[in-house]
């Protein structure tokens, strides 16, 4: 079915409206609620048809993508120079939005909408996320029950609530509508095989079901919830209440550890031992290897068995790590030793000593903090990000609760280096113990401003969440730095402060093991390079191999952005944030989902994208075109594939679009 | 002669109106109607007034003729839909009502039966428009009548609507749509009608003004709340409340002989809603010289 | 944008008692309003009732439900009914889908202004098939006027608002201060009487 809810205006028609206008600017739009099988709908080509020695100049005929969503359209429009009148093809949606967006200019409306419940008693039906015939009247007393599931309101072209009408053909067709049947001949028929009789309840409407204040106070809600913070962004179900409340727990030293390598972003480390060797706790195994680069640490004392390649986590290919057996005696390396006076020393030595102790961003990008902390531009606001946004994951917010004087601490040797006057320590709504808990030493830090904002996924994001704190837009293709800001993890500062008030470096971190199968989730401290198999283990216990024959996925991280594991050898790095055994759906993401144009995923989107063209693009292996909607820009947050009506996935399609920008340069 | 005519001939007219009950006890009304008889050149009859059933005004503008009072037939858009706007119309033809005041209508949700459905398929200015194609013999959409009816067509303003520009707009349209005179919403405020009417009497069609009793200082203040249009001034409220339960009929007389006195030079007639008090309009026609 | 309230609660109580029910929980307009919480707390009062619950997004996707039809086979075929939690259209469906099971509303469907699938606006439309936005300078006449008038205001604006609720703009009012302010006060002194014609909800409509 087509949804289309415009149609062109007849040619008398527009004529008439046009006629003394010597020049218009047209928008149109694309259209929404049929399957996107074209890139190009033919009412712009028409108008322009019409208007041909007319008199009326289009100056530009500009598409828009769902044209009534407020937000992006209203970009275009700030963009439209010129006061001639405007030209509006779309639902009266799109045009109203139009009209008052535009003051003092004149807008012309030059589609008619189309009539959706085809019932002249019921004006209004509304079709679901779906192309399917079945329509609502939203009349707020729903009749369903008594009918057996055919609505009377839509499907009677009478509307009628106690019966037919005598007036169906013997055919059982509508008096007024010969194609149609009789709706309650289908009513009738429905019930008769659930051997039901008709109700013999007298059925009369009420009219005055919506109280006009209840609507608009719940409009007013839903966009105010919408445009909380930033664009777009959802709330999908916070799963965190199975492990909110456990405290961190160390979780049992594994007999080996996997570590990789390459646990930044930039130039994986190069060994500095070989097999054969004995290591002990915070001994370097790798050094950078360039400027963006990190070293690697030892989190056991023992012995190297081997330098091979294993299955890394982000990559899942094939990548050299360094493979130690523990002899479980916790020997700490001599370079394990606090920096007796952090403050005077200088900007230098400290960059150099985390840059020394392996330390990387742990909210999952990795980059190297030395590097982030020695921006090539002013920097005024240090912003400690508490949001942990992802569903299930709660070891950020365990440790902000346990840990909160610490995190300050490394927050204060952050600001220092980057000699930045502000610092804002964001802990989203749903966390309030986290809050209360870095509340509590607010007078000892009078420099921090703690804020909490609404939750909603995906704040925790930087460009996200620096909007919403400084209402600052960091530029298309650019960082944080750009408008003066850096954005640092808590778990990232909780390592500043051990690298430099302990002298220990990154050798473990905060993970959440959760799922609903889990036996033992949990907020775990594990050693960098613990096997997952030990942790599927010891939280699931026997039930992992099962469900993951089933097909249950092991994602590493969150449940929007995780990382599906394979091979249960790989191994937990800097940037692993949780480990969740989750139930596979019943209806799963796939590439061959046919897009209906729904707008959901535009709709929320943070970053402004359109990512229903990934789609339509990947499709048809147009990467090029696909890349053209500015996918660089995208930051992978899922939110898209998350709203999906048509369960694309949506995420596959993106990244190959982007690997084949990079692939082009 | 018959409510147009006096119109034309420059008399002072006055209308008064009758509000059908709930039920079919429409003899004490009619009754009331009688005593106003030589005094009132037409009694207009509500249709559903306030959204509240009542008696329909078509039966009792007919009794009101067979005693041979002139009514004026109110038509509201609230509850019918074209077809039957036009077919009561030929009915009242046929019933010998020729003045026809048509209306929008209070929404439903705001009478005692909040749940029915609102129907405004026409308003006042297409029904006025409908009610001229049918005076020259053709319907709605543009079939022959059979007999075609006579109307003395009329609408209503409201000149303490704001803005008032828009009032005046809309009165217009229903001037091109064929009404022939009009009655306006409550007045209290003599200074604001005869702003009012220096514009609106431009328009040369005969406009009646508007007075509602006051029977109390609270109506007056829920008035003011409540009904759009109505502006009851200081005065008049704290004169209310000054007058004990006895004297309150007397005082709302004494007010709306003040002001049909101050409007005799402003408008060529008056309409009075006595709203449960037509037992008291005699005293008012009195006071004020009539 | 469909959003539900649940159904009166003793309609809903007695099917949950009496029929033993397979209950269908649609989430799926998300990002709107939806009731989840609340029925969530009542089927875990009732919890022993409940044959079963399946937690599905986009109900009114005919190809999804089918997938959760076979997916809880086993505990629909032994239901006495299926309770579903979702607006008109979803419940259509399942019903369609299982034409011999009794299938019941848990909910009743309102609605947002601005059509599903696109976040809830300001304004709404009626689809009525002849817009009447160039005469009105974009507000639409009946969507904001709650008596759907095309010829101007009724008399009961009061201070800008409609008469049937305070805090309704008088559409009128506002339509008026909309042409005043782009020049065309020409559209409304000048227009013809405009009529609605009905008849394009059924010949015009989507099929």
């Amino acid at each position: 079915m087509d949804y289309t809810k415009y149609r062109l205006k007849k040619a008398e028609e527009i004529s008439e409206i046009l006629s003394g206008i010597s020049r218009i600017s047209v928008l149109w739009c694309r259209k929404c609620y049929k399957e996107f099988k074209e890139d190009s709908e033919p009412e712009c080509g028409q108008l322009k048809a019409m208007l041909e020695g007319s008199g009326t100049e289009i100056t530009v005929c500009q598409p828009v993508d769902f044209l009534c969503n407020n937000h992006l359209t209203g970009k275009i429009l700030e963009q439209m120079q010129g006061d001639e009148p405007v030209g509006v093809i779309s639902c009266g949606l799109g045009i109203q939005f139009v009209a008052g967006a535009c003051k003092g200019k004149r807008i012309i409306a030059l589609a008619d909408s189309v009539p959706q419940s085809g019932n002249a008693t019921s004006i209004v039906g509304y079709h679901g996320i779906a192309l399917g015939p079945e329509k609502c009247a939203a009349c707020g007393q729903c009749y369903l029950e008594i009918t057996g599931g055919i609505c009377p309101v839509v499907d009677c072209a009478k509307s009628l609530l106690n019966g037919p009408c005598g007036g169906a053909s013997s055919d059982g067709k509508c008096e007024v509508n010969k194609e149609l049947p009789c709706a309650w001949v289908q009513i009738y028929e429905r019930l008769k095989k659930q051997e039901r009789p008709l109700s013999s309840r007298v059925e009369i409407r009420n009219y005055n079901i919506f109280k006009i204040d209840e609507k608009i106070k719940q409009e007013k809600l839903n966009r105010n919830e919408r445009a909380e913070g930033y664009y777009g962004g959802v709330h999908p179900q916070e799963m965190k209440d199975g492990t909110e409340s456990i405290p961190l727990d160390v979780f049992p030293s594994p007999e080996k550890i996997i570590v990789f390598l390459s646990q930044h972003t930039g130039l994986p480390a190069k060994p500095v031992v070989k097999a054969g060797d004995n290591v002990r706790v915070g001994q370097k195994l790798g050094e950078s290897a360039g400027l963006v680069s990190a070293p690697v640490h030892s989190g056991v004392s023992g012995k190297v068995i081997a330098i091979e390649e294993r299955m890394h986590p982000v990559s899942r290919t094939l990548q050299p790590a360094v493979i130690i057996e523990n002899d479980r005696k916790d020997t700490v390396d001599s370079s394990v030793k606090p920096v007796p006076n952090p403050d005077s020393l200088s900007r230098e030595e400290l960059l150099g000593i985390l840059r020394d102790k392996g330390l990387v961003g742990m909210g999952g990008a990795m980059f190297p903090t030395s590097v982030k902390l020695c921006p090539p531009k002013p920097v005024d606001t240090l912003i400690i990000n508490g949001c942990e946004c992802e569903p299930y994951l709660n070891a950020d917010n365990r440790l902000m609760i346990e840990h909160a004087e610490e995190i300050l601490k490394g927050a204060r040797i952050a600001q220092r280096l980057l000699c930045a006057q502000k610092v804002i320590f964001a802990v989203e709504d749903n966390k309030k113990e986290a809050a209360e808990s870095v509340d509590r030493l607010k007078d000892n830090y009078p420099e921090v401003e703690i804020v909490s904002p609404k939750t909603k996924y995906p704040q925790g994001a930087e460009k996200m969440l620096i909007k919403k704190l400084l209402n600052r837009n960091v530029p298309e293709g650019g960082l944080p730095f750009d408008v003066g800001a850096v954005v640092l993890n808590v778990s990232t500062l909780y390592s500043i402060y051990r690298a430099v008030y302990e002298g220990m470096p990154l050798i473990e971190r905060a993970v959440t093991v959760a799922g609903e199968s889990a036996i033992k989730p949990g907020n775990y401290i594990i050693k960098i390079g613990t096997p997952f198999s030990d942790i599927l283990k010891y939280c699931f216990n026997g039930k992992s191999a099962d469900m993951l024959k089933q097909g249950c996925e092991l994602k590493m991280g969150g449940p929007m952005m995780g990382i599906v594991q394979f091979d249960m050898e790989s191994a937990v790095i800097k940037g692993t944030t949780g480990l969740l055994l989750l139930e596979k759906p019943v209806v799963e993401a796939s590439e061959e989902n046919e897009c209906i144009k729904c707008g959901r995923c535009v709709d929320v989107c943070p970053m402004e994208l359109h990512p229903h063209y990934y789609a339509y693009y990947g499709k048809r292996g147009e990467w090029g075109k696909a890349a053209e909607y500015r996918v660089k820009s995208c930051i992978e947050c899922a939110s898209c594939q998350y709203i999906c009506s048509s369960k694309i996935d949506l995420l596959s399609f993106i990244k190959k679009a982007k690997k084949h920008v990079n692939n082009k340069n | 002669m018959n409510l147009e005519e006096k119109l034309k001939s420059g008399k002072f007219v006055i209308t008064s109106e009758i509000g059908p009950p709930k039920g079919t006890n429409i003899a004490p009304h009619i009754e009331e109607a009688e005593h106003l008889r030589g005094k009132a050149d037409a009694f207009n009859v509500t249709d559903i007034q306030s959204s509240v059933m009542r008696l329909g005004s078509l039966a009792t503008c007919r009794l009101l003729l067979e005693k041979g009072l002139e009514p004026v037939f109110q038509m509201t858009c609230r509850d019918r839909n074209r077809l039957a706007l036009q077919s009561d119309l030929l009915s009242a033809a046929v019933f010998g009502i020729r003045n026809v005041l048509v209306l929008t209508g209070d929404h439903t949700v705001l009478g005692d039966h909040p749940q029915a459905k609102p129907v405004f398929d026409l308003d006042a200015v297409s029904l006025l428009k409908v009610a001229s194609g049918l005076m020259e013999g053709k319907d709605m959409v543009g079939n022959e009548l059979d007999g075609k009816p006579e109307f003395f067509l009329g609408a209503v303003v409201s000149p303490g609507y704001e803005p008032q520009e828009l009032q005046l707009i809309k009165m217009e349209k229903k001037i091109e749509a064929g009404a022939k005179f009009f009655q306006t919403q409550a007045v209290y405020d003599l200074a604001a009608f005869e702003k009012f009417m220096k514009t609106a009497s431009k328009f040369g069609v005969p406009i009646l003004g508007g007075i509602v009793l006051l029977k109390s200082a609270g109506m007056a203040k829920f008035m003011n709340e409540n009904v759009a249009g109505v502006n009851v001034p200081d005065r008049y409220i704290k004169m209310m409340a000054a007058a004990d339960k006895k004297e309150r009929a007397n005082v709302s007389i004494g007010i709306a002989a003040e002001l049909i006195k101050g409007m005799k030079d402003l408008c060529p007639g008056i309409h009075i809603m006595p709203l449960g008090w037509e037992k008291h309009v005699p005293a008012v026609l009195e006071a004020s010289g009539f | 944008m469909l959003i539900t309230k649940i159904k009166d609660r003793q309609e809903v109580l007695e099917t949950l008692k009496d029929k033993n029910p397979f209950v269908f929980k649609c989430f799926g307009c998300r990002e709107v309003s939806f009731p989840e919480a609340e029925i969530d707390n009542l089927l875990q009062e009732y919890r022993d009732c409940v044959k079963g619950i399946a937690r599905i997004d986009y109900l009114c996707r005919e190809e999804f439900t089918g997938r959760y039809l076979k997916a809880f086979a086993g505990e629909i075929s032994s239901a006495k009914s299926i309770l579903v939690f979702s607006c008109g259209v979803g419940v259509q469906v399942v019903s369609k889908l299982l034409e011999g099971k009794i299938v019941l509303p848990g909910c009743d469907t309102h609605y947002l202004n601005g059509f599903q699938g696109v976040t809830a606006q300001n304004a709404d439309c009626e689809q009525c098939g002849q817009c009447w936005l160039n005469l009105t300078g974009g507000i639409c006449p009946l969507t904001a006027c709650s008596k759907s008038l095309l010829n101007g205001p009724c008399g009961g604006t009061k201070d800008g608002k409609c008469e049937v609720n305070p805090e309704m703009d008088c559409g009128w009012a506002l339509i008026y201060e909309r042409l005043k302010s782009i020049g065309r006060m020409d559209s409304l002194k000048k227009s013809a009487v405009n009529v609605r014609d009905y008849n394009l909800i059924i010949k015009g409509a989507t099929k």
